[in-house]
């Protein structure tokens, strides 16, 4: 086995480099909860696993739900994902993190 | 004052043959520099519309300045009385001149090392630039201000381009404390860089062994990544080296020095003395500097 081989093995077998992030979360839409993707799965994915958990938190903040019920423009269950739309770990905790867990 | 007069008079008379003429051939160099002014303007608006390269606006714009500028000056000297064969003639050599100067000593003549769009660095700026004249670049610098910098400066200082370096490394040096797990360390922070999506995989991100400091072992992180993905990256990698290394229990060195102080008790011999400082219940006072 040559050296890019070996390298090939190690690329495939050891850390994984994903194409770019993006923010998975579900937002409260007449009264359902809506899956969606920021930036959308249409637009270029972020290059960036910083600025996308940066990115999920901010929205943790702006739509956290009431405990006791519900509303309109709320956002749940925040996470950022890969390319293929794998959850990725926080960078911060090294643990896979969701933020504002919501049964849904 | 006999003299005066006569030249005056001479004047006078100049005028009468001629004054209609220079008139009308200053009106026409006057108002022509101006419409060629808004016309140049105009050309470059619409140019823009069409193309976002500065270059190609700039280089179109000036070489049809010129141009409008000779036809002005041609219409002007006509109208003054010139015969246009003889101006003609004139432009032709000063062109064929220029052009014969240009080509026999191109090699020696000064060149600005860089284009309109170009990011560069030159002495303490650091910027791209907007646009260059005979005397000076206007360089926009990161924090958002506009420099206007003597091309004599910049001919006579270092300069990097960065346009023909559409990569570049990312040094991530950090120290870890003697008792530290060095291979841990390594492969957490080659980790780091290669899970990266905007380091390069082509070279291979590589973590050496620098130096056995003072106070620590210091690991050097080298990765490639884009020009302009450069500076985020490197701000990401650091601080997620920061926080990976705390999750994994590597504890990052700090310049310290140790001062170790014995009480002396007089009347002991040096080991007694030792001996009975350490029998104390209190260890050595260790002070951080």
């Amino acid at each position: 086995m040559n050296i890019s081989e070996s390298l090939k093995i190690i690329d495939e077998g050891w850390v994984k480099k994903p194409k770019g992030f993006r923010v998975h979360f579900q937002k409260m839409v007449n009264s359902e909860w809506v899956t969606d993707y920021a930036p959308g799965e249409e637009e270029d994915p972020l290059d960036s696993d910083v600025v996308a958990w940066r990115l999920a938190w901010k929205l943790s903040q702006a739509g956290k739900p009431n405990p006791s019920e519900t509303s309109e423009g709320d956002i749940v269950n925040i996470y950022v994902v890969d390319d293929s739309g794998n959850p990725i770990k926080w960078y911060s905790t090294n643990e896979f993190t969701i933020l504002n867990v919501y049964e849904t | 004052m006999d003299e005066q007069f006569e030249r005056l008079t001479k004047i006078g008379d100049l005028l009468n043959l001629y004054g209609k003429e220079l008139i009308l051939a200053l009106a026409i160099l006057v108002f022509g520099l101006i419409l060629a002014r808004l016309v140049i303007r105009l050309v470059g608006v619409t140019l823009q519309r069409f193309t976002a390269k500065q270059t190609v606006i700039s280089t179109v714009s000036n070489a049809l300045h010129l141009l409008l500028i000779i036809i002005i000056v041609a219409t002007a000297l006509e109208a003054a009385g010139m015969h246009t064969i003889i101006i003609r003639r004139i432009l032709a050599s000063i062109t064929l001149a220029a052009i014969g100067l240009i080509v026999l000593f191109r090699p020696y003549i000064p060149t600005l090392p860089f284009k309109v769009g170009n990011t560069i660095k030159t002495g303490d700026l650091f910027g791209k630039v907007e646009s260059t004249t005979f005397l000076n670049t206007r360089l926009k610098t990161f924090e958002g201000l506009t420099v206007f910098v003597p091309n004599s400066k910049i001919l006579n200082d270092y300069l990097i381009n960065y346009h023909f370096t559409p990569t570049r490394r990312i040094k991530i040096d950090v120290g870890i404390r003697y008792d530290q797990d060095i291979l841990k360390a390594k492969q957490v922070l080659e980790a780091i860089m290669i899970e990266d999506p905007r380091v390069k995989t082509k070279p291979r991100p590589v973590v050496y062994v620098l130096n056995l400091a003072d106070s620590c072992v210091e690991l050097g992180g080298r990765c490639w990544v884009d020009n302009l993905k450069y500076w985020v990256t490197k701000c990401d990698l650091f601080e997620k080296t920061k926080l990976r290394f705390d999750q994994k229990g590597i504890i990052i060195a700090f310049p310290q020095r140790d001062v170790h102080l014995y009480h002396e008790t007089p009347g002991f011999p040096e080991e007694e003395s030792l001996k009975k400082i350490s029998m104390q219940p209190d260890p050595p006072v260790v002070e951080q500097v």
